[in-house]
């Protein structure tokens, strides 16, 4: 039978790729949008949507657009496992499902009158970027806002357009590193965590917002608190093996927490209040 | 609290009338000789009544595959798009126990809670359960239910309830989706008035055969405070990760999702899946935050007996003992509680 989709949190409403940018040689962002407008959802800086590749499978991927602009939600994908190389092979006009948004949110009132500094690691910049442009829209709300951005190299840093646009806007600053240099890389070499000094970190009337492979998380986060960040002032978002997306498969499941659904942005005092052997990281 | 008589010698000509009505659910001996609650076809009832086990013989599993089967379609998809596809019949469990009643309500609030599970929902919203308390324990040496405070007689949530008074039933009402049921098949129910002391001897005398138990309470309270590590660590390298604790437990949720395609139509399944195997938290990038064994075993364990009292109010393990009498090398929640409240190396 042909149910009411409105009580049925696990079907995903059909939707269309509007474009395809390229960002990695295995990173793409994909914009999207639903075929039929009613469907159209709202959504929070770092929440999540479940797409479909049907006969594929279903991921949980971060929404990377910003509330805050109009537009197509966009989803920037690695072609990691079965579903997200199966997207990389589509284009502009092939179908997808979708469903969401999921999750909790980026803070946004409270970040006002604060410094930000915002943390990635690879593909990790995707979900700040969310947050980073909705900042961004309303900057005099904001102190000053440093990105520092680390990836394996050069040609795995994502959104290369974006970064030199938000670095020509006042109060911004952009920090970039990269693991390993390639022919023509001349800014520095090492761990996001090894440009705290460049960027003159301070913990006084800031915050850290982090994302990133689980172990640049651990440690910076680590950093922070060494360098003086209270651990309410240290936001991380978490990722974890999800299928369902809604509190019920029970894979994301850490301690009496899921990061589906009471994440997955967490601040360092609820990571730690989190059972450390059960891999928080 | 009405109460009603129900001859034993009824029981199969009830269901029979019931069926009109019901799909029927109940302990069914199978050809192996295993009990499972099956539904009774209604094209060849009076043959499958002949296999309804009355006495307590322990079911092999619990009755949350009913509601929660071990592979379940989703949606099915094609050109068409995507069809819902949900199921929900009415329902009628006979002879459910007063534990598995406990798990069952327990998978009705994780279900029903934040965004509702429509095809657990579904599958139940229609239902109607007759309990029936256990004389003697089910799983002997393995079942706990009078320590975990689920039974061997339910206090609340059934339908019906059944209480084995020889060659007739006690039958308590304890809804009005049970008073109901009576009245529409009231040719085989006579008043229970004057028998319900009787009724109460027959609950002391089962509780009295339960044995020493173990202490929950304080099991529940140590794994708050206490330091278990050992003991997973332990466990965690005697067991063979066969995951049958997990899909015989009644209140085990998690489930894996799947694509089953053939060309552009298939099906989104669900199916059981456990927190103890190797693969259930690593990502696709091949990253595994909790790999270990020890951390597994401990997830388990943690999960009903900590995080759920914590999240939920009440303990996830409703001591019904299903996972020891599964286990091929002895591991079993009865075990653990001893070990975590009496301080001893059980397993």
């Amino acid at each position: 039978m042909t149910g009411d989709r409105n009580n049925n949190e696990y079907l995903p409403r059909p939707a269309r790729i509007t474009a395809v940018r390229r960002e990695t040689f295995d990173v793409k962002t994909f914009s999207l949008e639903f075929v039929d407008r009613a469907d159209a959802f709202s959504y929070k800086q770092g929440q999540f949507a479940e797409i479909s590749v049907l006969g594929q499978g279903e991921v949980p991927i971060s929404i990377t657009s910003s509330p805050s602009r109009k537009g197509p939600m966009e989803f920037t994908i690695r072609a990691a496992g079965r579903v997200t190389s199966a997207m990389h092979d589509l284009g502009p006009g092939d179908a997808l499902y979708l469903r969401g948004p999921y999750g909790n949110a980026f803070p946004f009132e409270t970040l006002k009158g604060r410094n930000l500094y915002f943390v990635a690691g690879g593909i990790g910049l995707a979900p700040l970027r969310s947050l980073i442009n909705m900042v961004l829209d309303s900057i005099e709300d904001f102190g000053d806002v440093k990105i520092l951005y680390g990836a394996k190299n050069p040609e795995e840093l994502c959104f290369r357009g974006e970064l030199e646009e938000w670095k020509a806007i006042p109060g911004v600053e952009v920090y970039l590193t990269v693991d390993r240099a390639s022919p023509g890389w001349t800014g520095p070499v090492g761990l996001v965590t090894a440009l705290w000094d460049a960027a003159a970190l301070s913990p006084e009337n800031a915050v850290a917002i982090l994302c990133g492979p689980p172990i640049m998380i651990k440690f910076a986060a680590a950093g922070l608190s060494g360098r003086g960040f209270g651990d309410e002032a240290i936001v991380m978002t978490l990722e974890r093996y999800m299928k369902c997306g809604v509190g019920k498969c029970g894979h994301c499941n850490i301690g009496g927490s899921f990061v589906c659904t009471d994440g997955p942005v967490f601040d360092y005092a609820q990571v730690k209040r989190m059972p450390e052997k059960e891999g928080v990281f | 609290m009405s109460t009603y008589l129900l001859r034993k010698t009824d029981v199969r000509p009830l269901l029979k009338e019931a069926s009109a009505v019901w799909d029927i659910f109940a302990p069914l001996r199978e050809g192996v000789g295993d009990v499972n609650f099956k539904a009774l076809p209604k094209d060849r009832l009076a043959e499958a009544l002949e296999n309804l086990v009355l006495d307590d013989e322990p079911t092999l599993l619990s009755p949350k595959t009913i509601f929660f089967p071990q592979n379940e379609t989703m949606f099915a998809f094609g050109s068409g798009g995507i069809r819902e596809q949900v199921e929900s019949s009415p329902k009628l469990l006979f002879g459910v126990t007063s534990c598995d009643l406990s798990g069952l309500l327990f998978s009705d609030g994780f279900f029903a809670k934040d965004f509702p599970d429509r095809y657990y929902l579904s599958r139940s919203e229609n239902r109607l359960i007759i309990v029936k308390g256990c004389l003697k324990p089910p799983r002997q040496g393995s079942c706990f239910c009078a320590s975990a405070g689920t039974g061997p007689f339910a206090q609340r949530g059934f339908d019906l309830q059944l209480v084995d008074l020889g060659g007739e039933y006690l039958v308590e009402v304890g809804s009005g989706k049970g008073e109901s049921f009576i009245l529409a098949h009231s040719a085989f129910f006579a008043s229970g008035d004057g028998r319900e002391r009787a009724a109460e001897a027959v609950k002391r005398d089962a509780t009295a055969t339960l044995g020493p138990g173990v202490d929950f309470d304080k099991a529940l309270r140590l794994m708050v405070t206490g330091d278990f590590e050992k003991n997973f660590a332990r466990i965690g390298e005697r067991c063979v990760y066969c995951g049958a604790c997990l899909y015989v437990c009644p209140t085990c949720t998690c489930f894996n999702v799947v694509d089953r395609a053939d060309g552009g139509s298939g099906s989104r399944m669900r199916t059981w899946d456990g927190c103890v195997f190797e693969g259930y938290t690593r990502e696709a990038s091949g990253h595994n935050p909790r790999p270990s064994k020890t951390a597994r075993t401990a997830r388990r364990y943690e999960h009903k007996l900590k995080y759920d009292p914590l999240v939920a109010g009440r303990s996830g393990c409703v001591g019904c003992g299903r996972c020891l009498d599964s286990c091929p090398v002895g591991i079993g929640m009865s075990k653990f509680i001893r070990e975590v409240a009496d301080g001893t190396e059980e397993m």
